[in-house]
């Protein structure tokens, strides 16, 4: 049982990773929290449903064109939208209303599709899974192989990227100090377009394995949302180590303490599982506003041990 | 006597404005006049809403010895409909359950503003956006899926209190109390405005610092602000559900609650009661006007209307934030006194030092 559990805790939270270091990501360059990051997941949640439904391809093999929209999304929210704001002038708040609006036209384009699929393909689209589909690796699903797997090949390559690469390296100066990177010829622009596109193609693989773990509808969107914001928060916000180990507990958290809290309790616990997020952004806020990665370790372990 | 066709769609068109008007009121002094970016709209409107059909329904079949082995949820139809039949000799009763649920409403508004806004006020406005938005969603999924609380996903019929006036004028007399209620809170949020305290407000929200140097307790004013207009919010949600006369937590989502507001409040003008009041009405007025061409559209595309409109939406307020971010009202500059007063006051007082 716990074992079955600790198995979807480990699926959960990899997807989780991908999902907080995207926000991360873009909150580091454009000083914002995304409100469209979750529309970013469930657009790709139906395309991969289109894929592997209509065309018979590997659910697995979806993460590539779910990786592309994911981040063609994103760059067409960063490149149309939010940078001819920060033109004019617009502060952050004007800049996160504009991401609501653009994620209620995600929305009504997933709603669309899904309708689409619904009506036209006769395709179950609200309340569907594709564990079916699953392949088996070792008599376990291979989401539980491939997802952690998936997840860490993904960090590591963005690590490497944003370390060992010139483009990365110069990517990194322009989050960090963007006047001086463009004092020393470094295409901010470029940059931050970039970061967009990074973003959104990791929200993308994870929404293309979601149907895969778990049952999906077209306004699972807002839920993914308060456990991204949540880990991005305990992870500290700009920081993407922070948002990593902030994902990971996110996921951990809920799927336990769903898991344990419906054994103990009774199974009427299960739909208020966003009150975990919701008490650990809570928490977060009140105890260490800049989340994990804002708190001094070594004074900390100090004044503990 | 029948009311004539034209009328009612002019009254129901008037009850919502009326409630959407409130919203984006609220909504107007949190984001337009102070700057907080509420995310979370959906909350204070669906608590009032939640309060109304969880708290006043009880006190009543309490007060009325309804027999205590009918439950308020699981014998809701039984409850609400012989209340319904004391009610309808008790214009006075009436008006009162209906006065003391809205102020209940807005206590309770209150409290949810205060709890929400509690962990993030200090920190940059994104903090906020962010707790108030989840905040929301976890409110109203509690209301979903707690039977006890509003009947969960059923929802509940509360008990009229427009019975007394009898069905065919009952339209008329809630949209004439909705009326009544924005007009008050149009006045005193205009009061607001004018007074130092709107001044200060808009100080806070266009420079926190020189707000902090004259010595003005910035996060204290957020959090008063968040908690009013969470407050007036509740009204507006407790309208609603005495205008369906039952509440259920399927009404209320984020596109309705959150999103409609901040566009009525951006589109009709920022920081400016009159420009919420235009957005409301021109977004209600639009939204009429598409419910009636829907089942046009609705034969010739493969999907919901519905979500035509919501990309419509979405447009349209990016749009507008591009090219025309100051809305169809601008703000208006701080009203002074008068030049003339100014100088009369200043002559007056050197003469009557020359005097002395």
């Amino acid at each position: 049982m716990s074992l079955l559990l600790v198995r979807d805790a480990i699926i959960f939270s990899s997807l989780m990773i991908m999902l907080s270091a995207g926000l991360t990501l873009t909150y580091m360059t454009t000083k914002v929290p995304n409100f469209a990051h979750g529309e970013f997941a469930t657009l790709n949640i139906y395309l991969n449903l289109a894929l592997v439904r209509l065309l018979n391809i590997n659910p697995y093999l979806g993460t590539i064109p779910a990786f592309m929209l994911g981040g063609a999304v994103a760059l067409v929210l960063y490149l149309a939208v939010l940078k001819p704001l920060m033109n004019r002038g617009a502060n952050y708040v004007i800049l996160m209303i504009a991401t609501i609006a653009y994620d209620m036209i995600l929305i009504s384009l997933i709603n669309i599709f899904a309708d689409y699929l619904n009506r036209i393909h006769k395709l179950i689209t609200r309340l569907f899974q594709l564990k079916g589909f699953d392949i088996e690796i070792f008599g376990q699903p291979g989401l539980f192989i491939i997802a952690p797997v998936l997840a860490f090949i993904m960090i590591t390559s963005l690590y490497l990227f944003l370390n060992k690469t010139k483009f990365g390296i110069a990517m990194r100066a322009a989050i960090e100090n963007p006047s001086l990177a463009e004092v020393v010829g470094i295409n901010i622009n470029l940059m931050y377009a970039a970061s967009w596109f990074i973003s959104g193609g990791l929200a993308g693989v994870a929404g293309a394995l979601m149907p895969l773990y778990m049952t999906c509808n077209p306004d699972i969107g807002i839920r993914l949302l308060i456990s991204i914001f949540a880990a991005s928060i305990l992870g500290g916000l700009s920081n993407m180590y922070g948002a990593l180990i902030g994902g990971a507990i996110i996921g951990f958290a809920e799927v336990l303490g769903t898991g344990y809290l419906s054994t103990a309790l009774g199974p009427w616990v299960v739909p208020y599982r966003p009150v975990i997020p919701l008490i650990i952004m809570m928490l977060t806020l009140l105890l260490a506003p800049k989340g994990l990665a804002g708190i001094d370790w070594k004074r900390f372990m100090k004044k503990v041990g | 006597m029948a009311l004539p066709i034209p009328l009612t769609f002019l009254i129901d068109l008037l009850t919502l404005f009326g409630i959407f008007a409130i919203i984006s009121m609220s909504l107007n002094l949190e984001f337009g006049y102070t700057g907080i970016p509420n995310f979370g709209k959906m909350l204070a409107v669906a608590g009032g809403a939640f309060f109304v059909g969880a708290v006043p329904g009880r006190v009543i079949a309490y007060l009325f010895n309804i027999p205590a082995e009918l439950d308020f949820i699981k014998n809701n139809l039984e409850v609400v409909s012989s209340l319904n039949q004391v009610l309808t000799s008790e214009p006075v009763i009436s008006t009162c359950y209906l006065l003391a649920s809205l102020v209940g409403a807005a206590f309770a508004g209150a409290v949810l503003g205060y709890v929400a806004s509690y962990p993030g006020i200090r920190l940059r406005g994104d903090y906020l956006a962010m707790t108030l938005l989840a905040m929301a969603e976890v409110l109203k999924i509690i209301g979903d899926n707690w039977e006890p609380f509003i009947g969960g996903s059923l929802g509940v019929r509360i008990p009229d209190p427009f019975r007394w006036v009898g069905g065919e004028h009952r339209p008329l007399y809630v949209a004439l109390t909705i009326l009544g209620v924005t007009a008050v809170i149009f006045v005193y949020l205009e009061l607001i405005s004018r007074s130092p305290l709107g001044r200060t407000l808009r100080a806070v929200r266009d420079d926190e610092l020189s707000a902090r140097v004259y010595g003005k307790d910035v996060n204290r004013l957020r959090m008063k602000t968040l908690v009013v207009g969470c407050a007036i919010a509740a009204i507006g949600g407790a309208l609603y559900s005495f205008l369906t006369a039952s509440v259920s937590a399927r009404d209320f989502n984020r596109v309705t609650h959150t999103f409609w507001p901040w566009v009525m409040v951006i589109v009709g003008g920022a920081s400016n009661n009159l420009g919420a009041l235009v957005g409301a009405g021109m977004f209600v007025t639009l939204r009429k006007l598409v419910t009636f061409y829907k089942s046009y559209f609705e034969t010739i595309v493969p999907f919901d209307v519905i979500w035509l409109e919501y990309m419509l939406l979405g447009l349209a307020l990016i749009l507008v934030l591009l090219y025309r971010s100051e809305g169809f009202i601008p703000e208006k500059p701080t009203k002074t006194l008068k030049r003339n007063y100014i100088v009369n006051k200043v002559l007056s007082r050197i003469k009557t030092k020359e005097g002395t």
